[in-house]
């Protein structure tokens, strides 16, 4: 069985720290023969949730735009990687923009209490968040956490089945490429989430 | 004679008079009782982009982007008290109030790049921001991931970070009006930020 991958580039700036960081993660997947799909969010038509709060009852948007397609591929993918630099210590405006649309889950999970993915699918799926920041704090990427436990939580990805790998001090353009660990974990990385779903998928 | 007090409230909130603009109003009908000049601006309203993290401010110490939030700066510039209000969407402010607050790296970059910006400590005691917010959860910690992007902006912009004035459970209390003092209290909280900066008008 092919591994379905479903990455998020949410930066703003094409083939920077975050997007590299996540492209290392995606051609090692790749080589373990994963099949890889990148969004590159920026570039997309994804609007802002506009807390209608129709999901609650519609069970589903009631803007339709890139996310009516992102939406099916969240439900089919194995893997969701979300791929975000840190910017005023949070996760970018885009990348909030497609966790805020994640409410459609939300409420089918929480408020309608119908399946996100069907039962047996459960502990199958693995989310990874991957982060850069320029600022070298030890806490720079804390707060953009809870939305991203948010984003997975509501599609139905635990705890126990996140991974993530973030490095901060990186800022210009390509400083990760100098980092001394980044390549060779976010490769392990991509190996061992492959791995993985192998192993559950075929239990 | 005294200056005015300028008061400018920045709801980003999606939803038109929502638990979170509500509050928001209520703190600006308070600074207007206290004798304050109050505008208030909907980010829903405006038509602007995000931060593209091209990182030409760092060279220029201008955004590259000109569009609706180009006003907005100016006048956060020239505003004695700033009221900054978004909902807790998913943990976190929303993608509207954060593609305000990353658009403001251009500070940033004036501040620590080019260093032809600086707001001394007087300048800051002067200016007071706050931080208005509304959830759903009842959760005590459903507040705290908002707070270093807020944090980071009054710093950016040469706000102190004066206070917040937030509610969760929502969900809960069915709604603001059903809260027992959030409303009071930013009403309470907008007149006394405009007596305490007429009092250091006073002092001169």
């Amino acid at each position: 069985m092919t591994i379905d991958v479903l990455a998020f580039a949410t930066s703003p700036r094409r083939h920077g720290n975050s997007e590299i960081l996540l492209d290392w993660v995606l051609a090692a997947m790749e080589e373990q023969g994963a099949a890889v799909e990148k969004i590159v969010v920026a570039e997309a038509d994804i609007r802002p949730c506009r807390g209608c709060n129709v999901c609650e009852t519609l069970n589903r948007c009631v803007q339709h735009d890139y996310m009516d397609y992102v939406h099916d591929r969240i439900i089919a993918a194995d893997c969701i990687i979300l791929a975000s630099p840190i910017y005023c210590m949070g996760l970018a405006a885009q990348a909030k923009a497609l966790v805020d649309r994640a409410q459609v889950f939300r409420s089918r999970k929480y408020v309608l209490r119908l399946p996100v993915v069907p039962p047996e699918r459960k502990g199958q799926r693995v989310g990874i968040f991957l982060s850069t920041a320029g600022q070298d704090w030890d806490n720079v990427f804390d707060a953009a956490i809870p939305a991203v436990k948010c984003f997975f939580h509501v599609v139905d990805i635990r705890n126990a089945d996140l991974r993530y790998l973030m490095v901060n001090n990186v800022d210009e353009r390509g400083a990760i490429e100098r980092h001394p660990t980044a390549k060779a974990d976010a490769e392990a990385l991509g190996r061992e989430v492959i791995g993985h779903l192998r192993e559950v998928l075929a239990a | 004679m005294n200056d005015p007090v300028n008061v400018l409230g920045i709801s980003g909130s999606p939803r038109r008079h929502g638990n979170t603009e509500t509050l928001l109003d209520a703190l600006l009908d308070g600074a207007r009782e206290a004798g304050a000049d109050v505008e208030k601006i909907v980010l829903r309203q405006l038509d602007y982009g995000s931060c593209r993290g091209c990182n030409a401010c760092h060279r220029t110490g201008v955004c590259v982007i000109k569009d609706d939030l180009t006003v907005v700066f100016e006048k956060i510039t020239a505003a004695d008290v700033l009221a900054v209000a978004s909902p807790i969407y998913s943990m976190g402010i929303t993608a509207e109030l954060k593609g305000l607050i990353d658009r403001a790296q251009y500070f940033w970059a004036r501040k620590f790049i080019l260093k032809n910006l600086y707001f001394t400590d007087e300048h800051i005691r002067r200016h007071k921001g706050i931080f208005i917010s509304t959830a759903g959860l009842g959760w005590d910690n459903v507040f705290d991931s908002a707070f270093p992007a807020l944090t980071a902006f009054f710093n950016t912009t040469g706000f102190e970070y004066w206070d917040n004035i937030i509610a969760n459970d929502m969900d809960r209390y069915g709604g603001i009006a059903g809260h027992p003092t959030a409303l009071a209290e930013a009403r309470e909280k907008g007149r006394n930020v405009v007596d305490l900066l007429r009092k250091l008008q006073a002092e001169g």
